[in-house]
């Protein structure tokens, strides 16, 4: 059965050809008048035989009648329009326009035929050479309008021919001499001849009709098959475009709900349906549970929401790994409650096992409210979606399991600390009886130490999120300048507990830059307390967020401290490196700070430079890119 | 009666249960101490304290604020006043609030966030506030 859709296609697509070959019908009639003219002078240059007046007649009024052809084609509408008119612009499609060019090409024959037959009539009738000139009209008809137009065509000049030969026979019309009568032609023949040459134009006419109508038709039957390829290949790219859609999309999800919904949700769109969902098997392997719908009710959901599966034969074949393609519910006795299904709406579905590898993971449906909706290649293809889905929620497993196991070995790690922290303060701040000087100090020492270690692994676990690349957050516009001022108070306090100077001259006018909120934190919290924490007291550090010369952002920490030493400032960027002079300035240092400024800066495509000179100071210089 | 305020310690680490211990009676408190959210909520309900301090990660990464949830759902103990002591609040700096939405549904049920390791001025100054305002309603 065909679309509306594509029968307008299909139309368009012929009028298309119809449109592209009116123009060369004009064409030709200007080359056939052209080559009459030629004929005829050649004739005349050999013979010394004018042409009769009545050719010569015809000739002047075909050249002026293609002239008025020519004139309606450039100017009169709808034809002048015709340039502008392609397959795709469907809307401007009016089924009265294709009714005008066929009617411009019928008229165009039509006087063709007539000229044709009056300069046959003048040239010697049934005898005349031109006679053979039919069979351009015949070809030119068959190739541009209907079949059945061509064989009335034919049929016409089958009446129109014999009727003269008859009006001739019985002498109601003059029989005009065969031009250059002198030559090989003669019309003083008898009956027999002229029956002889008029079925043997007729069957010459007619048997060319029907050849070109039959070639005609089966290039249209090609033409239909190109036009259904190309719409099969043009759905087919939408959806794998789609296809691609809904697998970016979920690689942007940073939660299996959220990633889950998105797959859903696309799936139904992509393939055409009311509802989708997945349900997940529990560790257990023994129930399903939905994890994600949509477009099924809550009522139906809840029913539906703990399926035991070996109690559900579907559902055991599914995980087993078979496909689920059922095209009626009613047909077959395939679930236990089909009520539920039947209030739902659903008419037919396909499940499928969510799989990596040889894992099952879960069980992937649409459902649609017509029965039998689905075919061979919805199938193949959803099976496609489900394969891509189940690689997508296992990578976003896999990175939240590793997360989950970085976040806690560091909690485990710090919680001891934490605690042996807190006693150490118990301890040093009096709360079981007094002491003395040097106890003071040792237990002020132990509680630096642990302080460092902690902030060693804050660090570490920092490192190991961006090394495994499992960082979820996608970069998103984000205003440097707002995350540097909510910052500026804490430094603030910061620089005036150790009587360091700090100034910050920020640009409140930046644009956003593509970052998260968390790695400027990080970035700006790192260079700054790297600045304040090697600046002596009395000293000063300058944070200056502003626009670069070449249009990027630019962030530069200048502080009057110990300064670097230069065979230190090739491995500043190095793991756990920590120069000479600031080891012995202060213990506190993870020697991770750097490293994780340069990690993040990868990360938002930024760059980092410093200019230092020993004693007097550092100056640290970031470019974030604005796109 | 203006007598001793009883304050509640609910953490597994027994070590940091008893440096609060140790700070708290030193300025007078009314010291009961649980290892898990089940002994500690017996405890409420034998008793129900002045105040309550919570750790977050006990034997699951939420025991804290279910049992701070749960308490909000009893109209006799919604008001009594939750500490929470936990390195939690940095881990929800790293990974957004949003997280912990669905833990916490529509309001925060704790009146007060301390971070470990437990500095025990801040703590102290924390309890006193907390008491103080208490004490006016």
């Amino acid at each position: 059965m065909q679309l509306g859709y594509e029968l307008i296609r299909e139309q368009l697509f012929f009028r298309k050809e119809l449109i592209e070959r009116l123009p060369w019908l004009i064409r030709l009639r200007w080359i056939a008048a052209g080559a009459g003219l030629a004929g005829f002078s050649a004739v005349y240059f050999f013979r010394q035989t004018l042409l009769p007046l009545p050719l010569a007649l015809i000739i002047f009024i075909v050249l002026l009648y293609n002239l008025l052809f020519k004139f309606i084609w450039q100017y009169v509408p709808p034809f002048k329009y015709q340039k502008d008119l392609t397959l795709t612009d469907s809307h401007v499609f009016n089924i009265r326009d294709v009714q005008s060019f066929s009617l411009f090409a019928h008229v165009q024959i039509s006087a063709d035929l007539l000229a044709l037959f009056l300069a046959i009539y003048y040239s010697g009738g049934i005898y005349s050479p031109l006679s053979h000139f039919f069979i351009f009209h015949i070809i030119l008809t068959g190739i541009l309008l209907p079949p059945v137009s061509c064989y009335l065509y034919g049929i016409l000049v089958f009446l129109v021919m014999g009727g003269l030969i008859l009006l001739q026979q019985w002498s109601l019309i003059p029989i005009y001499p065969v031009w250059f009568q002198n030559g090989l032609f003669s019309n003083e023949s008898g009956p027999n001849e002229i029956i002889i040459r008029y079925f043997t134009l007729v069957t010459v006419i007619l048997v060319t009709s029907f050849l070109v109508t039959t070639i005609k038709l089966s290039l249209r039957t090609k033409g239909r098959e190109l036009l259904r390829l190309s719409k099969a290949l043009d759905e087919s790219n939408t959806k794998l475009t789609a296809l691609y859609e809904m697998v970016r999309e979920m690689g942007l999800c940073s939660e299996s709900k959220a990633l889950m919904d998105s797959a859903t949700r696309q799936a139904a769109r992509i393939m055409g349906v009311k509802a989708c969902s997945i349900k997940l098997m529990d560790e257990q392997k023994r129930t399903l549970r939905f994890a994600s719908t949509y477009g099924l009710s809550e009522d139906y959901t809840k029913s539906k929401d703990s399926i035991d599966i070996q109690k559900s034969p579907i559902n055991r074949k599914i995980i087993e790994g078979s496909v689920c393609a059922i095209g009626n519910i009613e047909e077959r006795d395939y679930f236990q409650y089909p009520e539920d299904i039947r209030k739902e709406g659903i008419a037919s579905m396909i499940c499928l096992p969510l799989r990596v590898d040889k894992m099952v993971l879960g069980v992937f449906c649409v459902y649609s409210d017509a029965a039998h909706f689905f075919t061979e290649s919805n199938v193949q293809f959803f099976a496609l979606m489900s394969d891509l889905t189940a690689r997508e929620i296992e990578k976003l497993n896999t990175q939240l399991n590793r997360n989950w196991f970085l976040q806690k070995s560091a909690h485990q790690l710090r919680s001891p600390m934490h605690t042996v922290i807190s006693m150490l303060k118990v301890l040093k701040n009096g709360y079981l009886g007094p002491m003395n000087v040097r106890q003071e100090e040792t237990i002020e020492r132990c509680k630096k130490r642990i302080e460092m270690l902690d902030r060693l692994i804050s660090d570490l676990l920092r490192l190991s999120i961006s090394r495994a690349n499992l960082s979820l957050d996608a970069l998103r516009p984000v205003h440097a300048q707002r995350i540097l001022k909510s910052l500026s108070g804490l430094f603030e306090a910061q620089a005036r507990e150790k009587s360091v100077e700090i100034a910050f001259l920020i640009d409140e006018s930046l644009p956003a830059i593509p970052a998260t909120e968390k790695l400027l934190d990080d970035l700006f919290s790192n260079l700054i307390s790297n600045a304040i924490k090697y600046t002596q007291p009395g000293g000063r550090v300058t944070v200056n967020l502003a626009r670069s010369e070449e249009d990027k952002i630019r962030l530069e920490v200048t502080d009057t401290g110990i300064g670097i030493p230069d065979e230190a400032s090739s491995h500043l960027f190095a793991e756990f490196f920590r120069a000479e002079n600031a080891k012995s300035y202060t213990e506190a240092g993870t020697g991770l700070g750097l490293v994780i400024v340069k990690e993040i800066l990868d990360q938002l495509k930024g760059t980092i430079s410093v200019r230092s000179r020993i004693g007097e100071g550092s100056t640290f210089t970031c470019h974030f890119p604005i796109r | 009666m203006e007598g001793v305020k009883d304050i509640l310690i609910i953490d597994d680490d027994k070590d940091l249960v008893q440096s609060i211990r140790i700070i708290l009676e030193r300025r007078n408190y009314g010291v009961r101490v649980a290892y898990n959210g089940k002994q500690g909520y017996d405890k409420i309900e034998a008793k129900p304290p002045d105040l309550v301090i919570l750790d977050v990660m006990m034997a699951t990464d939420t025991e804290g604020f279910d049992l701070a949830y749960k308490l909000k759902q009893i109209p006799e103990y919604r008001n009594i006043p939750i500490v929470m002591a936990t390195s939690f609040p940095q881990a929800m700096a790293e990974q957004g609030p949003e997280k912990f939405q669905h833990i916490l549904g529509e309001s925060w049920p704790v009146s007060h966030f301390i971070e470990k390791p437990i500095d025990p001025e801040e703590l102290l100054s924390v309890i006193e506030k907390i008491l103080t305002e208490s004490k006016k309603e």
